[in-house]
């Protein structure tokens, strides 16, 4: 490890520790009680072991999933079970911290202070032990999907992934969270993307942790001129989680898109954020998140949208739309605008609700059970989010995972036709 | 429109001369600044205080001790330092009380006749009772008779406590308790007067109630207080309008308005704010802190806030409700306009506590020159709220490209019955609307005036007559300038 590396995870460990996890006095963490997550697990939360037991990763797995694969058990790249792209440059942290520091430090470190300016971001700088490292070259497109399969059991892992893609380059990465339910700890992991002229990255990222496991997760996104991002984050897993994505559109003409989809059931907590910053003229960006929450869950929802003063022509649209199944479940949502322009077209909404009574009727009316007519209901709710993913295996995985969660979802095979 | 952005000038943002910047030169009884247990303790024994409200005070000036001023809005201004203020200041007239308008002094009854409101006028022109507040003591109280024939009371706080102890002392700081936050405890503390209102049961108030405030001796914060009682299957409107004489130092007001609705009865409290807003450097003006609340306490009772913010540096208050009575409905209706360096974070707050409660929350922003101006409001859904219902529409127009508009509206929802919806827009004034007029041959400045006032009809629709033409010419004579 090169010295000025060491310097970076120096720094970011004592910035951790004068910080120390935020509180819900702190206006972003609101909503979020960290000091549950630390009765959990108690103060040594960022370093607890993973259970022995073996994992089998393979069960994890998409099926039918045509991709490249990365493989990290419990933060540690496993090289056998991966299978790597030869057209791109794609290796896991460790190997490139331990060859070329310095690249490892400019696909980490690319936004220090940003990185910085969250304790759990530095604690995950600090204490990253592996991640994906992806290089993209320019104008190549690559053939298949880079499949990122995290599986831990139990215990804290730091993951850090940076993704760095050239010019008019395009790939599609999934990001994939699992674990086995032996043991509890947390999960922080900090994926980093640059996107140079005209790139293009479809990210899905599934968080689909055990249910005792705690997530912590960030997406930092860098866009150059005319560069477009697609996100399609799915929650479904883990008791408390949180995420973060950042994307800042620095050059004009580029575009981003997040789509979010969290089901939270029984005592989960779920919280995201989001924050797009239009820092250039001429930048899209489109925001759809959509929750599901039943049992005793509680969703978070933050969408911050801000328009920098050069920033004319910003067109950007945000909408956030929250189902509550049960009398329990709790939705606190916040969209945020922040306009320092008068040349843009920014807009947003919120709904809350429950299913409509009339189309539950209009259902019955047709012979459907209660149940059915519910199912039918929440899931046409749910799928306008998964039904922009484009890699409809991805999709069809998702569709399973979220609805297995929900009861009385028993036809879905049938349904799903 | 880029045609249209050249033509601007920030320096004509600076809208026109502040009109109703003058002052009176009227003898002042004014305490010297600085604040501690004594001027509490002075403030009360002027005001002939009994001996609760006085330890009212005392308890809400020691917790307002313990307290720090808090600055998470999205403003930015320089301290006020609380001790450099006098807290104290009643014209001298008042000694000899006057009983009707011709013995009231008459350099303040040129006062209004130069903001266009003359007493007399109101009287018997438009039928309204006013109770102004010249500084901190009430002057004039007009068509108290009338009222008093129906029963309502509406006076002074200041005699009210005196006159109606009973009622006072139940209600005061009910709605607002005096550590609710920084600026109601110092209100708590030190507030001179304000106006007292109390409907009786089944009473329909024969008349719209209208205080103007002013603020004029020199460094003299404004504390009012303002307590407004509708009893069981009662109605009221209320208009609340202001205006400031011009002076470079800032002036801190910070008023506290509780409202208390019982069953079935109905609050209607409009405001028209139009204080000194500073000058085109963004020097002065006055900091309008304000805590409003409304307690809907009886089932299908209803309050509902109709603003429109024109004035003041910044500007930082959420007049809300708290649904508490099953049925009960809260409503607010906002006009904010910032230009020069015009400040404003203001929005609503609705909680849901009762069965099928309902609100509706209707907010206009227009910034212009180096205005900032943020929406910020709560909607809370608590658990035991079946059935309840929220709509909020929040729009925001942009004139020019060194203003800001800022929108963070907050959500609770803790019961599925619940239906919320919330939408928010921000755009300048579309190109295609001023083309369409300037082709009708309507001078630009015309066209804007009026798609502003199109924007903004749908809360000007809300306020009482008198109040929605002042409120059209105060929207033109602000944004005279702002455009080509």
């Amino acid at each position: 490890m090169s010295a000025s590396l060491q310097q970076i995870r120096h720094a970011a460990w004592q910035a951790f520790e004068a910080a120390g996890l935020p509180t819900t006095r702190d206006e972003d963490w609101k909503y979020t009680d960290l000091s549950r997550m630390q009765a959990l697990l108690g103060d040594q939360w960022w370093q607890l072991p993973a259970a022995d037991a073996a994992v089998d990763a393979a069960s994890f797995a998409i099926p039918g999933l045509d991709a490249y694969r990365l493989l990290f058990v419990n933060g540690h790249f496993d090289a056998a079970a991966s299978n790597l792209p030869a057209a791109i440059r794609v290796t896991s942290l460790a190997t490139l911290i331990q060859d070329e520091p310095a690249k490892a430090m400019e696909l980490i470190a690319n936004q220090p202070d940003a990185l910085l300016n969250s304790s759990i971001v530095a604690a995950n700088s600090a204490l990253a032990t592996d991640g994906a490292c992806i290089c993209v070259p320019e104008n190549t497109k690559l053939d298949k999907p880079l499949y990122i399969l995290y599986v831990n059991s139990g215990g804290t892992t730091h993951l850090r992934t940076g993704i760095d893609i050239g010019k008019q380059a395009s790939v599609e990465v999934i990001e994939h969270f699992a674990g086995s339910d032996v043991s509890t700890g947390v999960t922080t992991a900090v994926t980093a993307i640059r996107l140079r002229d005209g790139a293009h990255i479809e990210h899905s990222r599934l968080q689909m942790e055990a249910a005792k496991q705690c997530h912590l997760g960030r997406v930092e996104v860098n866009q150059q001129r005319d560069s477009s991002y697609t996100l399609h984050a799915t929650e479904l897993g883990g008791i408390i989680s949180r995420a973060d994505v950042v994307s800042r559109l620095q050059e004009p003409g580029a575009s981003c898109n997040l789509n979010g989809l969290f089901v939270a059931t029984n005592r989960q907590h779920m919280d995201h954020h989001t924050r797009i910053d239009h820092n250039a003229p001429h930048c899209i960006s489109r925001e759809n998140y959509r929750a599901v929450l039943d049992g005793r869950s509680h969703g978070v929802f933050n969408g911050k949208i801000v328009v920098a003063k050069g920033a004319v022509k910003t067109d950007s649209a945000q909408q956030n739309a929250n189902l509550l199944l049960s009398p329990h479940a709790e939705i606190d949502t916040k969209p945020e605008l922040e306009i320092y322009n008068d040349d843009v077209k920014c807009a947003h909404g919120v709904t809350v609700g429950q299913l409509d009574k009339n189309q539950l009727f209009y259902l019955k009316s047709r012979g459907l059970s209660g149940d059915e007519a519910k199912q039918m209901l929440t899931f046409a709710f749910a799928d306008e989010i998964l039904a922009r993913m484009g890699n409809q295996s991805v999709r069809r995985f998702v569709e399973k995972e979220a609805f297995a969660k929900l009861p009385n979802i028993t036809d879905l095979e049938e349904m799903l036709g | 429109m880029s045609e249209v952005k050249q033509e601007r000038k920030p320096e004509e943002f600076a809208g026109r001369e502040y009109q109703a910047g003058f002052i009176t030169d009227i003898e002042s009884d004014t305490l010297p600044p600085g604040l501690n247990e004594d001027v509490v303790r002075h403030i009360s024994a002027k005001k002939n205080e009994p001996e609760w409200l006085l330890n009212w005070r005392l308890e809400a000036f020691r917790h307002w001790q313990t307290m720090t001023e808090p600055h998470w809005p999205n403003v930015s201004y320089t301290p006020t330092d609380y001790q450099s203020i006098s807290y104290y200041s009643a014209p001298k007239s008042q000694a000899d009380g006057p009983k009707s308008l011709d013995e009231v002094d008459p350099k303040l009854l040129e006062t209004y006749a130069k903001l266009g409101i003359p007493l007399r006028e109101q009287e018997f022109l438009a039928g309204v009772a006013v109770d102004a507040v010249f500084d901190s003591v009430s002057v004039a109280t007009t068509f108290k008779g009338k009222l008093k024939d129906v029963g309502v009371i509406f006076c002074p706080i200041s005699e009210a406590v005196r006159d109606y102890p009973e009622l006072v002392q139940q209600y005061l700081g009910t709605v607002v308790p005096t550590g609710d936050n920084f600026f109601a405890a110092l209100n708590s503390a030190v507030f001179t007067d304000g106006s007292f209102v109390f409907i009786p049961k089944g009473v329909r108030c024969p008349m719209e109630l209208s205080t103007y405030f002013r603020i004029n001796a020199l460094n003299t914060g404004q504390f009012e207080r303002t307590l407004i009682i509708a009893e069981e299957g009662s109605y009221v409107s209320y208009l609340e309008g202001c205006t400031a004489p011009q002076r470079d130092e800032n002036q801190l007001h910070a008023a506290v308005v509780e409202l208390v609705a019982l069953d079935d009865a109905q609050i209607k409290y409009s405001t028209v704010q139009n204080w000194y807003p500073g000058d085109e450097d963004g020097l002065g003006g006055i900091y309008n802190f304000v805590t409003k609340r409304a307690d809907c306490r009886g089932a299908r009772s209803k309050v509902s806030w109709t603003q429109v913010e024109t004035g003041s540096a910044i500007t930082w208050k959420y007049p809300s409700c708290v649904l508490r009575g099953d049925d009960s409905v809260g409503e607010f209706y906002s006009v904010a306009l910032t230009k020069m360096h015009q400040q404003a974070d203001t929005g609503t707050k609705m909680i849901h506590i009762g069965k099928n409660t309902r609100s509706t929350i209707v907010s206009k922003g227009i910034a212009a020159g180096f205005g900032n101006q943020s929406y910020r409001g709560l909607v809370k859904i608590g658990k035991s709220a079946e059935g309840a219902r929220n709509y909020t529409q929040c729009d925001s127009l942009l004139i020019g490209d060194k203003c800001g508009a800022h929108t963070f509206p907050y959500v609770e929802v803790k019961n599925p019955t619940a239906t919320m919806e919330h939408e928010a827009t921000t755009s300048k004034i579309g190109e295609e609307q001023l083309f369409y007029c300037k082709s009708r041959g309507i001078s630009e400045e015309d066209a804007v005036n009026m798609i502003v006032n199109g924007f903004c009809k749908d809360v000007f629709n809300e306020l009482p007559m008198e109040f929605a033409v002042e409120a059209n010419r105060l929207m033109e004579v602000s944004l005279e300038g702002a455009v080509g």
